[in-house]
């Protein structure tokens, strides 16, 4: 197991989700028969439909036992399982570097790093399964990735990816999801992990194009816990990490407002995600990400039946 | 206005505002830094709450400023003075000081500091009197630098309380001036010239005329001070005073006790209580009992006390008392002989105390040649040796070789019409067949004012007469109603029983106790019977002597100021044999005597504050009189004024000193005449027990006061009249401060609970 395995893998959180799966909500194409419905009819033993014939139908398709009772051609449609080809698209901008702590006093790990650990566990879990997965770090342009591949041996490189250093610059979401629809070469699962901190209408725009491509798509929205709660206290100045704006103020003045605009992001994130059908789940980082893990698959593995 | 108790701490204090202010300033310079990420949504939120914020921000700083504020007001002690006398051009605060002078005031208790008298030039330790004085100089000092006008009168309590000498302000020590610089030190000088005095008045009796003071006029604030030592004595009981005070404060004057005594736990205080001659004849060359009486006010018995004792100006033997108890007293008899008629005077004295004023006790022994005794003798065969006469005047007078003071003077019923019974002793009235309307006026004129009157029975005696003429049902000065004689008959056992029983009576004190062989050698056979049914002691009569049988014999009722006593035998050993050889018959008649003159021979007690007189006889006597004032002997002549009947009086109007006072006066004749008359301070003032707070607090009763120890107090402080503002500032206060938190805590963030939170 490499470093960033032994850093962003966690046995804890192994240990809890290795009985789940993930389960793609929509048809996604694979390489390998698995668990995951494809848009490919062929040879399977699931029965799908009779449709009538038209040419250029396999005759081997062709059901006899109805042409020989009914003397009309009717092709059997098999339901296909392929695996699952997963592409986990993880936000590497400066506002991830967010530690917390900062008012609580305890340390609690930067988004990023919670980010990271969400992506390998997933990757770790997809391959436990035989499906392919792919992996990319992206900050104003798709940093460092790693194409889909189904070995186990994969999540070493998946890790690097995560890893590897990161260009201290704000997210420009458009452009890396636009590049990765045009990328990705099969419909498939994209998971968007990211505090969507940033240009929200760029980010949506690009979803809805990998959406327009058939890709299942999830975004796990990282938060810090202060974020949320804003619990600072005392005159403090805060310095934009992304934004080159600082802010002098007694925080207590402000948390109502602050909190309010927080809430309305949150909503309006919800919203949008829902729009484009897109599965959303809100991980904070005070949170054991396990916890998050298995919320996240199981409410998709009860949506997906 | 408002105006501060103490406003030095408001000056002092007013800066503590600016706190919350600075505080604020020194946050702003220690910003902590925070790198953050989600800074879109905080300036979102800062450009719409900007100005709220701001305000909110002012609204906290301005409530802590108006908190730290108030705080300091209220520890100033804000009062807010009547407006309208301020309206009216007033505003001039009056402080009428009730300076105790009293002499338990002279209490040197506090021990310690020392103070140099001005006047006398001599250091001594400083007495409750003492921080008295300086209480009132400050008082007066520290006013003259307060704000606002301020005028102050000074009083003694005792001049304060003598009454019926002109209005209140004429005695002032200091009238009512305003306190100017010069008003300051004049104060000064004449307080440092006050003297604590010999006498008793304290707070309770200067009070009306100190209201008085305090109501004379319109002033918008008024305080009434009293200085003083607040003993349990001027305070207990005392509803007059605290009415008068609880008027005084409804009509908005502010009351201020100023407590200048000190802890005298531990150090006992020994005064003399009593010095008086108990009984005897006052004449030249007779020996006179006389008891001292001294109580200790401590909270310890204190032993080996040593009285001394002086008699005419020279020492004399005098007594030890092994030991007083605690807030007891013990009583020591010593006898005087004074061989030359006229006063002589008895002092007493223990070693000094705590309070030496009540340390020395004096009295004036008026001794005269001979004492007249009026014997009236109802044998119309009058100067007989074996009559009733013979034996009581030999009785009262023995002889050369056993002097009794006493010179009987015997005569007939016709002269209790006709003489000065005032000048005789006592009245013996022996065997008398019937005394005339005119006599009998007389007689019982003598009783009422205070004379003492003998009555034997015998032969002559008609039960009928007695009881219509001079028992009257019970009117009359013969104290029981007679039913004739009757003969005692001889006792029935084989033991012989004493035909006299002794009673519970001071006369007969001498024969009480165990069985007496003289008393048993008096053998009565017969006696006059008191009337069937009639039951002596429910008519106030108190049995002297009984007999056997149950009878009574010697009778004893009081008649207006003075006594009756009736004898139901004879004098004569005609139908007893009393007077035949057995000497308790002497012992008994001089007791008699003394006993019946008791009261006219009681001195005139007279204490410090009393006026001194003397009577003179119109036209005997010139009418001007010098009384020499002890100690010096300083001489202050009167005039003498009709008192009552023929008679003239001079007096000095009040005795402000104890001592022995010498009055001297002319007759016409050019002779001199002088008498000594005793002064001595109230015993009941040397009681130094405290009142106490609490004990102070009930019996005031909610009377708004402020107590405060001369040591401690300041004059500033809760001195000055009008509302205080304290009660509504802090209320005020206490709201200012809920709503700092209410804005506080809207303004804060506070983390909610898991529990909260998951309900």
């Amino acid at each position: 197991m490499t470093r960033g395995s032994r850093r962003y893998l966690r046995p804890e959180a192994i240990a809890r989700i290795h009985r789940l799966e993930l389960r793609a909500r929509a048809v996604v194409e694979g390489v390998l028969a698995g668990l995951h419905k494809s848009p490919f009819k062929g040879q399977s033993v699931e029965f799908l439909q009779h449709r009538e014939y038209v040419r250029g139908d396999d005759l081997r398709r062709v059901d006899w036992k109805v042409w020989g009772r009914q003397d009309r051609l009717y092709v059997k449609e098999y339901e296909e399982e392929t695996n699952l080809r997963l592409t986990l698209l993880v936000d590497g901008s400066t506002s991830m570097d967010y530690g917390g702590a900062a008012a609580s006093g305890r340390t609690r790990p930067t988004k990023f790093e919670c980010a990271a650990t969400l992506a390998a566990s997933l990757a770790w879990l997809a391959l436990s399964h035989g499906d392919a997965v792919g992996c990319g770090v992206f900050d104003d342009r798709l940093r460092s990735s790693v194409p889909a591949r189904t070995k186990r041996s994969h999540l070493t490189s998946v890790c690097e990816v995560l890893e590897a250093a990161r260009n201290a610059g704000a997210g420009d979401f458009l452009r890396v999801l636009r590049s990765a629809a045009e990328i990705l070469p099969k419909r498939g699962m994209v998971i968007v992990i990211s505090d969507l901190l940033g240009d929200r209408d760029g980010i949506f725009k690009g979803l809805q194009l990998l959406r327009t491509r058939g890709h299942d798509l999830a975004l796990l929205h990282v938060m810090d816990d202060d974020e949320i709660d804003f619990p600072f206290e005392g005159p403090t100045r805060f310095e934009g990490l992304e934004l080159p704006a600082h802010l002098a103020c007694n925080p207590r003045a402000l948390r109502e407002g602050y909190l309010e605009a927080v809430h309305a992001f949150l909503a309006d994130v919800r919203r949008r995600a829902t729009a484009i059908r897109c599965d959303y789940a809100l991980v904070r980082t005070g949170e054991p990400v396990d916890a998050a893990l298995v919320r996240f698959l199981s409410r998709r593995a009860s949506m997906a039946v | 206005m408002p105006t501060f108790d103490f406003a030095p701490l408001l000056w002092w204090g007013l800066p503590l505002v600016a706190v919350p202010v600075v505080i604020h300033l020194i946050n702003l310079l220690r910003h902590k830094r925070v790198p953050w990420a989600a800074m879109e949504f905080l300036v979102a939120s800062q450009r719409k709450y900007r100005t709220r914020v701001l305000l909110r921000q002012l609204l906290l700083l301005a409530l802590r400023m108006a908190a730290v504020a108030g705080f300091v007001l209220a520890l100033a002690q804000p009062r807010w003075r009547q407006a309208i006398g301020g309206l009216l051009g007033g505003g001039t605060a009056t402080h009428v000081v009730v300076l105790d002078d009293s002499y338990s005031m002279g209490d040197l208790a506090g021990g310690g500091d020392a103070v140099t008298d001005a006047a006398e030039g001599d250091t001594r330790p400083a007495t409750a009197f003492d921080r008295g004085r300086r209480v009132v100089e400050r008082i007066a000092t520290e006013l003259a630098a307060t704000t606002g006008r301020h005028e102050l009168a000074v009083g003694l309590t005792s001049a304060l309380a003598v009454t019926g000498t002109g209005p209140a302000a004429t005695r002032l020590l200091v009238p009512r001036q305003p306190l100017t610089p010069a008003a300051v030190q004049s104060v000064r000088d004449v307080v440092a010239q006050a003297r604590v005095s010999a006498g008793a008045a304290g707070p309770r009796e200067a009070l009306a005329a100190a209201a008085a003071a305090c109501t004379a006029d319109g002033a918008s604030d008024r305080v009434l001070w009293i200085v003083s030592d607040f003993r349990s004595r001027d305070w207990l009981r005392a509803e007059d005073m605290v009415a008068t005070l609880r008027r005084l404060a409804a009509e908005g004057v502010g009351i201020r006790f100023i407590d200048c005594a000190a802890d005298a736990a531990g150090r006992s205080n020994l005064a003399i209580e009593r010095l008086e001659v108990m009984g005897g004849v006052p004449a030249a060359g007779v020996l006179l009992p006389v008891e001292v009486e001294v109580r200790n006010d401590s909270a310890v018995p204190v032993r080996d006390v040593m009285v001394e004792l002086r008699e005419d100006g020279g020492s004399r033997p005098g007594v030890r008392i092994d030991e007083i108890p605690a807030g007891g007293a013990a009583v020591r008899r010593f006898d005087v002989r004074f061989t030359s008629p006229g006063g002589h005077p008895l002092e007493a004295a223990v070693p000094a105390d705590v309070l030496p004023a009540d340390d020395v006790r004096r009295a004036v022994v008026e001794v005269v040649d001979r004492v007249d005794v009026l014997v009236i003798d109802g044998d119309p065969r009058a100067g007989g040796v074996t009559g009733d006469a013979f034996y009581v005047a030999t009785a009262l007078a023995p002889g050369s070789g056993a002097p009794t003071g006493l010179r009987p003077q015997v005569e007939s019923p016709r002269t209790l019409a006709t003489a000065d019974l005032t000048k005789f002793d006592v009245v013996w009235v022996l065997d008398v067949e019937r005394l005339e309307a005119g006599e009998i006026q007389a007689l019982e004129a003598y009783a009422r004012g205070g004379g003492g009157v003998v009555f034997f029975c015998g032969p002559r005696t008609e039960a009928g007469t007695v009881n219509a003429t001079l028992h009257r049902g019970g009117a009359g000065l013969f104290p029981v109603p007679l039913a004739g004689a009757v003969d005692l008959l001889p006792g029935t056992t084989e033991t012989p029983v004493p035909d006299l029983v002794v009673e519970d009576h001071p006369v007969v004190a001498v024969l009480s106790g165990q069985r007496n062989p003289l008393v048993d050698a008096v053998r009565v056979d017969r006696v006059m019977a008191v009337e069937r049914g009639h039951d002596p002691a429910e008519h106030g009569v108190r049995r002297v002597l009984s007999l056997r049988t149950g009878q009574p014999l010697m009778v004893e009722r009081p008649f207006g100021d003075g006594l009756v006593v009736a004898v139901l035998t004879t004098a004569a050993p005609t139908w007893n044999n009393w007077a035949r050889g057995n000497p308790s018959w002497v012992v008994v008649l001089l007791e008699l005597e003394s006993h019946l003159a008791r009261i006219r021979r009681q001195a005139d007690s007279l204490v410090v504050g009393d006026p001194v007189a003397v009577r003179l006889e119109a036209g005997v006597d010139e009418v001007e009189v010098d009384f020499l004032v002890p100690p010096a002997g300083d001489v202050v002549r009167q005039s003498a004024a009709v008192a009552e009947g023929h008679l003239l009086e001079a007096r000095l109007p009040a005795a402000l000193v104890a001592g022995v006072y010498e009055a001297r006066w002319r007759r016409g004749d050019g002779t001199e005449r002088e008498r000594l008359i005793a002064v001595n301070v109230d015993p009941g003032e040397g009681r130094l027990e405290r009142i106490g707070r609490e004990r102070l607090n009930r019996e005031t009763g909610g009377l708004p006061y402020r107590l405060d120890h001369a040591d401690t107090f300041e004059a500033a402080a809760g001195g000055l009249a009008g509302t205080s503002l304290v009660v509504p500032l802090l209320v005020t206060l206490v709201v200012v401060l809920l709503l700092e938190q209410t804005v506080a805590y809207a303004a804060g963030y506070h983390p909610v609970s898991r529990r909260t939170a998951a309900t």
